[in-house]
């Protein structure tokens, strides 16, 4: 919100305060000052300048070479602006000036071999407005070298106020003023009313009759015959444009000024225009197309209030008038609405409508219901003083739902609870009553108070207190710097995740953080996606349903870009539509996974190394030792194709006894091609939530082994059909318990061995924990496994 | 056969064996001295020819210059052979080095883990919570009653008119509520998503890390003293900071904390918008209504609460001024954390 400082001192005396305490303090209570200037900073060396001169540019026909007075000396100034004249006062901004728009120092230079000492501004230079048509051509009566701030009054300084949802009192010059004169401890000066009213009755002249009395509590009006539009004068133009406002007629302006000087919406309603000189308050029984008076036409939906004359609906209440009774030109009397509507009615409609204006929007964050009668009468005051006319006698002031008061307890001790730091009495009395806060009773050691209407978020003592610790000021409260704390249970849900990336990094994993949003058939490849409702774009309408189908099209971009060889892990969760409608946690289902893909080269083209590309194996190996990392041996399954999807050509899956909870394998090249992907892409994904359960279990130190271990080795030709687990477990079982792992160390298919055979060698490794082997008893077992790998697999062992 | 013609050869040898300087020349003086034909060597030979007395005497004479010479021999070489360096010419040792693949975690995850861990040094618990909340948890619980205006400080994505995608970690602080009773000393960080303008400042979706602490005596003062401890562990000493008022439906008194920029020192720069100060978190103390919903007594009870976006701490922390390049996923942004 804008708010000019010069209009605030209308309503305290700041004197003696600079700008910059006043910035600092309105933002430490609660005010947040994001942005503001200071016009005599932002003008300071620009001057008004009388051109004396103009002539042609020797070297260019659209320029030309002008003399300008600036009060002291004439300068050469070179000038672009077509309609600059001789004896025209014009903004001048001399050698070491800083032109507002762009922030640039004016310095000498020559344009086209002519010396220019300065530059004769257009409009948007000075950011008046964005102009550049020409220069600007400023009154006859200005003397040259007067500073522009003076002669423009452009020597206010302007803040933009970040008002949060709490602070509808804050949305008007009075509010800001209130908090000012709290903070600074000055007195508020509200105008006093000061008019004259005809011997017509308002009675007689018009009627106002409630029928939505819930969500139109008070409705008060105020009628002023005889006026004459035209346009404002200068003070109250000026207001305006200060603040962003675009002047439009005087009524109008009022009703504007009203608004930004009290908080009070109003509205102008051209009398005559109005059918049985009525105003009806009430809802609509049906869907109605409706012209607003910023001339669009609309549908209001049914059960929206609007105000009716005799006859039709003239305005959306509280959000916008309608261009069927809007003042015009030939207006000559006028109704001034001044209103207090129910905030959740007003934002109702205005979501609805996607209508939002300067009224709606303080109508739905809360005006003060006590203030609409003042409101009213501060408007026809004004609109009789500027428009003539003559303000009819009395007021309307239907209000069939009182708004009350509310009183409540302050306790000092409470206070002191909750901020750990106590405000003295006599400085909370003080706060309260600068506030408006009003003091009922003084207790000792609590305080009754009864709050102003204008402060409907005040409700509750802790309301109260945070009023007294944001004036007193927050900084006066201690940040202490022992706290005692309660010794409890310990937990960190994200211990697993911590682990699991510690265990990737070291594995070569980069990790990646992607967006659940993405776009339908993405999501539909893995499941049943959930669709936003409102999406941003269409890229991002569904949740992702896996890991993999967020993570796909992260790898085709950064394969795009050159980055083929790839390693990535990615933990979160994903989200799957059991039914149709989301009406509770049952109907979908959430949860954490974890995803590892891998891609391109292991090993790139190395002085030592030939390049090697990502392949299963990989892949497997990577999930083992990931696997075992924490503290999960023995979960990987080989039985591939056991389950079937279209996601992979061909899969593993990771069990733990009948629990499937993780699925690894190949991309298949349909799912691929859907991301723009031409190379092989391995995946694992798995659920975090059991691998939490399973991994759970700790693990303890095993006795390091005393005794040699024994080796021995076999190769034997197979059939190809023979897999090397199967003939792995079968010597596993098939030897005795010195037996401990089997190892294959070579595998070789060549046709020079046999069309259908391959050669696959073990490594065995025997010992025992509490003994030497001997010789004899390992090569017993190990004559007697190839007797058996020989019978079982008809294999031909090789060599030796 | 002379005593003095065995000291002279014994001098000598000391006078070369101390010359000696590479293996070459050490190797000569061996030859020299100790070879079978070495001037020691012979020595021996001439024994022969000393008369029977005086036998028993040269040959200890001899046998000891041999140990002596044989020795010091000795030590010149390992002298000389520890100081040689070894044949470079069968290797090149300037072959860069055998690569070994080193993997990282994401500058968001990592930055989450030391806010985490200090919170922790700080006696805090860890939460996680959904993303897919609803209504209630996110807005309703936490003190957003429908049609107020304060909803419009979170754009929301909705699912259905129940549910949505949660926009703070916030609603996991009424969710911890619901199933335990104080002291409540934990931390909440997650994913959350706003309906907003992708641009380079804001991203529909990012991370926060909300706080709660409710005891018998929780006050204002002790917030803003283990927001400073936190503020100081994470930035490092040395800064301003300030609590200004602010608003927060689920907190009253609420606050935001600004400590000084960092980047300008607090002189104001494009960064902090010109003010020198950077908002780094909003926090206040539990709000009564909050307490209603989830059964606490709120005249016994109070609390403080906290909450902070971590992209923008990464951002400010590391010089990032894109947010979407965290999401992004680029391996070359990847491997520079
Ligand atoms: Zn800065």
């Amino acid at each position: 919100m804008k708010i000019s400082l010069n209009w605030i001192k209308d309503y305290v005396i700041l004197d003696g305060i600079s700008t910059e305490e006043i910035v600092d303090k309105l933002t430490m209570s609660g005010l947040e000052v994001e942005d503001f200037i200071d016009q005599n900073k932002k003008y300071s060396g620009i001057i008004v300048g009388l051109v004396k001169d103009v002539q042609k540019h020797p070297n260019a026909d659209k320029l030309t070479v002008c003399s300008v007075y600036d009060g002291k000396n004439d300068l050469n100034v070179v000038c672009g602006a077509p309609n600059v004249e001789k004896g025209q006062n014009v903004i001048f901004a001399p050698i070491g000036s800083i032109i507002p728009k762009g922030n640039m120092e004016m310095k000498k230079v020559k344009i086209r071999g002519v010396e220019s000492n300065g530059m004769i501004c257009a409009e948007d230079e000075l950011e008046l407005s964005d102009d550049h048509s020409g220069i600007m051509v400023l009154a006859d009566d200005l003397s040259a070298g007067t500073l522009i701030s003076e002669a423009l009054k452009l020597n206010d300084v302007l803040l933009e106020i970040a008002i949060t949802p709490n602070r509808p009192d804050a949305l008007s010059h009075i509010g800001v003023a209130r908090d000012l004169a709290a903070i600074f401890n000055r007195d508020l000066r509200i105008s006093k009313l000061d008019f004259q009213e005809s011997q017509q009755d308002i009675k007689q002249l018009a009627s106002v009759e409630i029928e939505d009395k819930l969500n139109c509590p008070r409705y008060s009006a105020k009628v002023v015959t005889g006026i004459t539009i035209k346009e404002s004068p200068e003070w109250l133009q000026n207001k305006l444009t200060k603040i962003g406002l675009r002047p439009i007629n005087n009524v109008v302006d009022v009703t504007n000024f009203i608004l930004h000087e009290l908080g009070q919406p109003l509205h102008a309603f051209d009398l005559d225009q109005l059918s049985g000189k009525r105003i009806i308050v009430k809802s609509l029984s049906e869907d109605l197309k409706f012209t607003t008076l910023d001339s669009k036409e609309r549908i209001l939906p049914k059960g929206t209030m609007m105000i009716c004359d005799g006859k039709r609906e003239v305005a959306i209440a509280g959000v916008m008038g309608g261009e069927n009774s809007e003042v015009t030109a030939s207006t000559k009397n006028i109704l001034i609405e001044s209103a207090y509507f129910n905030p959740t009615s007003i934002r109702r409609t205005s979501k609805k409508l996607q209508l939002s204006s300067d009224s709606s929007y303080r109508f739905e964050r809360g005006t003060d219901p006590s203030n609409t009668v003042f409101a009213a009468q501060r408007a026809a005051q004004l609109i009789a003083s500027i428009a003539g006319g003559e303000i009819a006698k009395g007021v309307i002031d239907e209000y069939p739902v009182k708004i009350k008061q509310k009183e409540m307890t302050f306790r000092l001790a409470r206070m002191k609870k909750l901020l750990g730091y106590e405000v003295p009495k006599a400085d909370v009395i003080k706060i309260f009553q600068k506030l408006g806060i009003n003091l009922l009773k003084d207790m000792g050691e609590s305080l009754e108070v009864i709050v102003p209407t204008h402060r409907p978020d005040i409700e509750r003592e802790a309301d109260l207190i945070e009023e007294v610790a944001r004036i007193a000021g927050y900084e006066k409260i201690p940040a202490i710097e022992k706290v005692s704390i309660t010794l409890h249970k310990r937990k960190d849900d994200f211990d697993l995740e911590d682990k699991i990336r510690e265990s990737a990094v070291a594995l070569g994993f980069n990790e990646m953080v992607n967006n659940p949003l993405i776009q339908e058939s993405d999501s539909r490849v893995t499941g049943n996606p959930i669709q936003i409702a409102n999406p941003q774009s269409q890229d991002m309408a569904y949740l992702r349903t896996s890991l993999l189908v967020s993570v796909l099209p992260i790898i085709s971009n950064n394969i795009k870009k050159g980055e083929k060889d790839i390693a990535v892990f990615e933990i979160g969760n994903v989200f799957e539509k059991l039914k149709d409608d989301l009406n509770s946690f049952s109907d979908f289902e959430e949860k954490k996974k974890l995803l590892f893909i891998i891609t391109g080269k292991k090993q790139s083209r190395q002085w030592y190394s030939a390049e090697l590309d990502y392949d299963i194996f990989d892949l497997k190996g990577l999930i083992n030792s990931f696997f075992s990392k924490i503290s999960l041996d023995n979960v990987l399954n080989d039985s591939y194709n056991s389950i079937q999807n279209k996601i992979y050509d061909y899969q593993f899956t990771v069990n733990f006894k009948d629990l499937m909870f993780g699925v690894g394998g190949r991309v298949s090249k349909n799912v691929l091609k859907m991301f723009d992907i031409n190379q092989p892409v391995f995946s694992f994904e798995c659920d975090l939530k059991i691998l939490g359960d399973l991994s759970g279990k700790k693990r303890t130190f095993k006795e390091l082994l005393k005794y040699p271990k024994v080796y021995r080795d076999f190769a034997f030709l197979f059939d190809k059909s023979i897999n090397y687990t199967t003939v792995k477990e079968f010597i596993l079982r098939g030897g005795t318990d010195i037996l401990k792992s089997v190892e294959l160390f070579d595998l070789f298919e060549s046709k020079e061995i046999a069309e259908d055979k391959k050669s696959m060698a073990f490594n065995l490794e025997y010992y025992d924990y509490n003994r030497t082997l001997t010789d004899e008893e390992v090569d017993k077992d190990f004559q007697s496994l190839i007797t058996k790998v020989t019978e079982k697999f008809n294999a031909i062992l090789r060599g030796k | 056969m002379q005593r003095s013609e065995i000291e002279r050869i014994k001098s000598d040898f000391d006078q070369e064996i101390e010359k000696a300087s590479t293996s070459g020349e050490l190797e000569q003086v061996r030859i020299k001295f100790l070879s079978r034909n070495g001037i020691v060597t012979k020595l021996f030979d001439e024994l022969k020819s000393v008369p029977g007395e005086d036998k028993p005497v040269f040959g200890k004479l001899l046998n000891n210059l041999r140990t002596e010479v044989t020795e010091s021999f000795n030590n010149k070489k390992l002298i000389i052979e520890s100081n040689q360096l070894p044949d470079s010419s069968s290797i090149d040792l300037t072959l860069p080095g055998k690569g070994i693949k080193i993997g990282s975690r994401h500058i968001l995850t990592q930055t989450l883990f030391e806010i985490k861990s200090i919170f922790k040094g700080l006696g805090f618990s860890v939460y996680d919570g959904p993303e897919l909340e609803s209504d209630y948890y996110n807005f309703e619980a936490l003190n957003f009653p429908p049609d107020h205006p304060a909803r419009d400080m979170q754009d929301t994505f909705f699912v259905s008119d129940k549910f949505l995608l949660r926009t703070h970690t916030t609603p996991v602080q009424i969710r911890i509520m619901e199933k335990e009773q104080p002291p409540i000393r934990a931390i909440m960080p997650g994913r959350v998503y706003r309906n907003e303008a992708i641009s380079s400042r804001s991203y529909c979706m990012f991370h926060q890390v909300d706080g709660i602490y409710v005891d018998t005596d929780v006050s204002f003062a002790e917030l803003k003293g283990t927001l400073v401890s936190f503020a100081e562990q994470f930035y490092g000493e040395g800064f301003k900071y300030r609590f200004r008022p602010s608003f927060f439906p689920f907190t009253e008194p609420s606050a935001e904390m600004d400590i000084t920029c960092y980047i300008c020192k607090g002189k104001g720069c494009r960064v902090c918008k010109h003010s020198g100060w950077l908002e780094i978190l909003g926090c206040g103390m539990v709000d009564p209504n909050v307490f209603k919903y989830v059964n606490y007594d709120a005249e016994k009870y109070t609390g403080y609460a906290f909450g902070m976006g971590i992209e923008r701490i990464a951002m400010l922390k590391y010089g990032i001024d894109d947010i979407r390049i965290f999401f992004e996923n680029d391996l070359r942004f990847l491997k520079q954390f």
